[in-house]
């Protein structure tokens, strides 16, 4: 579509056939970390800007160093990247090789075959140490065929200059959380802004609530946003919408950082309030003009105008909200798998695992969880991790959200619709897909 | 007579010129037809994309569509959108066409170079700039409806389907009119002036003129460009993905294009998305056919 790769050369294809067949007769013996297979030229697929420059670079550089070979790193849209992953990955001339994938779709891809089996160099890369839950939905029949890159966590953005000026403090409950919001918000400034189809946010209140997407019945899954805890968290949700964002109903997948920041053109916020992916604390603070691009801005944060708290749950606690972060799989159709299996080599490496904790990004392996340091963000995304839910681990998951069904569905229901009518139309449609 | 029909017959030279191009057209069109084809009777999702085989279900995919409101809405939508809009292109196109053998060579050639540059105005360009153009926040069209006194206070253009398939109507016939306006005033050249004359002689007025004498004697441009329209408006697919990654993602802003392609590669339901595909297909041969058979008989008449 709009950007595409043919990864390696025609002409090396043979030689590729050649070193595939040297890579497969080595790996049953323990492997001694760079495999012999000769240096590859492979393409490495990451979603979004999530992962530092800085780290990118130390993987380019490692992979020369131990391979021999070129790694070219892509940046795919969340947007987007579901549709290519399903057209590109069972495409040997136009698949990375190892690709990033969001955690929630792997159930969907590695049972259709989509990844390598790795099982064999589990243990190498961590073994029981990494997270769980991420292992867990990379897995078929006891087999690993994708592993955690990074989890993130989601948490909440305010603004402590409009707070006092409101006289409203930190939330305790789920209840005071909207309550506030009301207070803060005015026709120009949203309370709590969220956009009317984030589905993705907006699922923590369901979830706050004790409901859930989907249940497993005997092997079949089912929607269940028709039960009442489900609704109960809806109903909580589309008043907090109605009376306190300003966001448009149609908006799903945005930036709302740029809300919290002074707007530059009236050097107001426009939310005192939002919810985000840790990793957004980079791009909130006083904004100063990017000394590299004049074009730009760089955000620094300042502890006076800006604060963190963790979603409060109904009775207080922490609400479980969504559990960000990827997995990272090996192409089943890549021709360069001795490649592919010494970059998950480097990725599970100490250093890299250190390194994605120092960026704020959760490290796969948990004996690494230290590097995330313990300033105010590790806590926030230690605290809102521990009670954090994914979405089903249903085979047809990833169809669920390719088809766009939660974001009209969650757009309904801030619209001011009929939550149990839409609960009801939607379980079923969500119903005919989520089976795979 | 019958002699120059045998022998017309039995030469092979059209056929022989006609081969490149079929042999081009069944090497380019052939086998994604032929695909598409087959996968609307298969069930084909993501397991068949990783290469489990696929299964026959005959008519099923189909069925579904005709049992889902859903299509049908969506069917309706862009029916109705390739209709309006073809019909609003081709009309401003018209008068745009008429205006260029009034005015004086100068403006004439201002409004071809304006009308060259949108036409050739790469679409990711076009779109990107459109969108600015409406966005809530920072609109120039917002801004310029508050300058006028209607308060148009962060109106979200791209979140409501009716300004939305407004916007996409005004994006879509701001780009086909400058192809249309060419063609017609391309047309409007080969009206000898003496016709128009001797209808001014005998009384017509300018709208009589253009409706019993222009218009007649250019239908067959008129036809082909709104027939080419009605097709591109049906088929549009990159306008509707960049508003709506601008603006809304449900069913309510799908059209045709846009819904083959979350059907398929969003929901990865890759059979009922190719029986859509078919259907649209079928509609835009029907509308083909339709204008193959005007012309022929135009062709017999004369």
């Amino acid at each position: 579509m709009k950007k595409r790769t043919i990864s390696g050369t025609v002409a090396a294809t043979a030689a590729v056939a050649m070193l595939a067949l040297a890579g497969c007769s080595t790996t049953p013996a323990p492997a001694p970390t760079p495999t012999a297979a000769g240096p590859e030229d492979i393409t490495f697929w990451l979603i979004g800007g999530d992962t530092p420059q800085a780290l990118r670079d130390y993987l380019v550089d490692q992979y020369e160093e131990v391979n021999g070979g070129t790694l070219t790193i892509e940046e795919q849209g969340w947007g987007d990247v579901l549709t290519k992953l399903q057209t590109q990955l069972p495409d040997a001339a136009n698949t990375p090789d190892v690709t990033e994938i969001g955690n929630t779709w792997s159930p969907t891809f590695t049972s259709v075959g989509a990844f390598s089996d790795i099982t064999d160099l589990v243990p190498e890369l961590g073994g029981d140490s990494l997270l769980p839950s991420f292992v867990e939905v990379g897995e078929v029949d006891g087999k690993n065929y994708a592993l955690p890159y990074y989890f993130g966590s989601r948490y909440n953005f305010y603004r402590k200059d409009l707070y006092a000026a409101a006289g409203v403090e930190v939330p305790k409950t789920l209840g005071e959380f909207a309550e506030n919001a009301a207070k803060l918000t005015t026709p120009e400034l949203s309370g709590f802004y969220i956009g009317g189809s984030d589905w993705r946010n907006g699922i923590s209140w369901i979830f706050a609530y004790g409901g859930d997407l989907a249940k497993n019945e005997g092997g079949t899954w089912k929607s269940t946003l028709s039960d009442p805890k489900s609704i109960e968290g809806l109903e909580a949700l589309q008043d907090l919408y109605t009376t306190s964002s300003h966001a448009p109903v149609t908006e799903f997948d945005s930036t709302p950082w740029v809300n919290i920041n002074d707007n530059e053109a009236t050097g107001q916020p426009e939310a005192a309030t939002i919810i985000a992916p840790g990793w957004a604390h980079w791009s909130i603070g006083d904004l100063t003009p990017d000394p590299a691009d004049a074009t730009k801005t760089v955000a620094t944060w300042n502890d006076d105008v800006f604060g963190t708290f963790v979603l409060p749950g109904v009775d207080g606690g922490v609400a479980p909200v969504f559990a960000g972060g990827s997995n990272i799989g090996i192409s089943a159709a890549s021709t360069h798998q001795a490649g592919a299996r010494d970059l998950l080599r480097i990725i599970f490496s100490p250093e890299y695992q250190q390194m994605l904790g120092e960026n704020g990004l959760g490290p796969a392996n948990l004996d690494y969880t230290s590097s995330l340091g313990d300033d105010q963000f590790a806590k926030a995304l230690a605290e809102s991790a521990a009670g954090s839910k994914l979405t089903p681990a249903a085979p047809g998951w990833a169809a669920v959200e390719g088809s766009g069904l939660l974001e009209e569905f969650f757009g309904k229901v801030n619209g001011g619709g009929d939550i149990a009518a839409l609960a009801a139309e939607y379980d079923a449609k969500i119903d005919e897909l989520i089976n795979g | 007579m019958s002699g120059v029909l045998v022998r017309r017959r039995a030469r092979p030279a059209p056929y022989l010129l006609l081969i490149p191009a079929i042999l081009v057209l069944l090497l380019g069109m052939g086998y994604p037809v032929v695909w598409q084809i087959t996968t609307s009777f298969q069930e084909f999702g993501l397991a068949q994309q990783f290469g489990k085989p696929a299964e026959w279900v005959g008519l099923q995919n189909y069925i579904g569509l005709a049992t889902d409101p859903q299509f049908w809405a969506v069917l309706a939508r862009s029916i109705a959108f390739c209709i309006v809009g073809a019909a609003a292109t081709v009309i401003i196109g018209t008068a745009l066409a008429l205006l260029m053998t009034r005015v004086p060579a100068a403006i004439r050639l201002t409004l071809q170079v304006s009308l060259l540059l949108a036409w050739a105005m790469p679409i990711v360009a076009a779109m990107t700039v459109w969108i600015w153009l409406f966005d809530r926040r920072r609109g120039a069209v917002n801004y310029v409806l508050g300058l006028l006194g209607i308060d148009m206070h962060r109106y979200d253009w791209l979140s409501n389907p009716w300004t939305f398939f407004l916007v996409a109507g005004v994006i879509v016939v701001w780009m086909s009119v400058p192809f249309v306006a060419f063609s017609v005033y391309a047309g409007l050249t080969q009206v000898s002036d003496e016709v128009i004359e001797a209808a001014s002689l005998d009384g017509a007025n300018a709208w009589q003129r253009f409706r019993l004498v222009i218009a007649p004697l250019i239908a067959p441009v008129l036809s082909i460009v709104l027939v080419l329209n009605l097709i591109w408006d049906l088929r549009v697919f990159t306008h509707f993905t960049f508003l709506q990654d601008a603006g809304g993602k449900s069913s309510e802003f799908d059209v045709l294009g846009t819904y083959i392609y979350k059907v398929g590669a969003g929901a990865g339901d890759f059979g009922t998305s190719a029986a859509v595909s078919i259907l649209t297909l079928a509609i835009t041969i029907l509308l083909s056919w339709f204008y193959v058979r005007q012309t022929i008989k135009e062709d017999k008449a004369s």
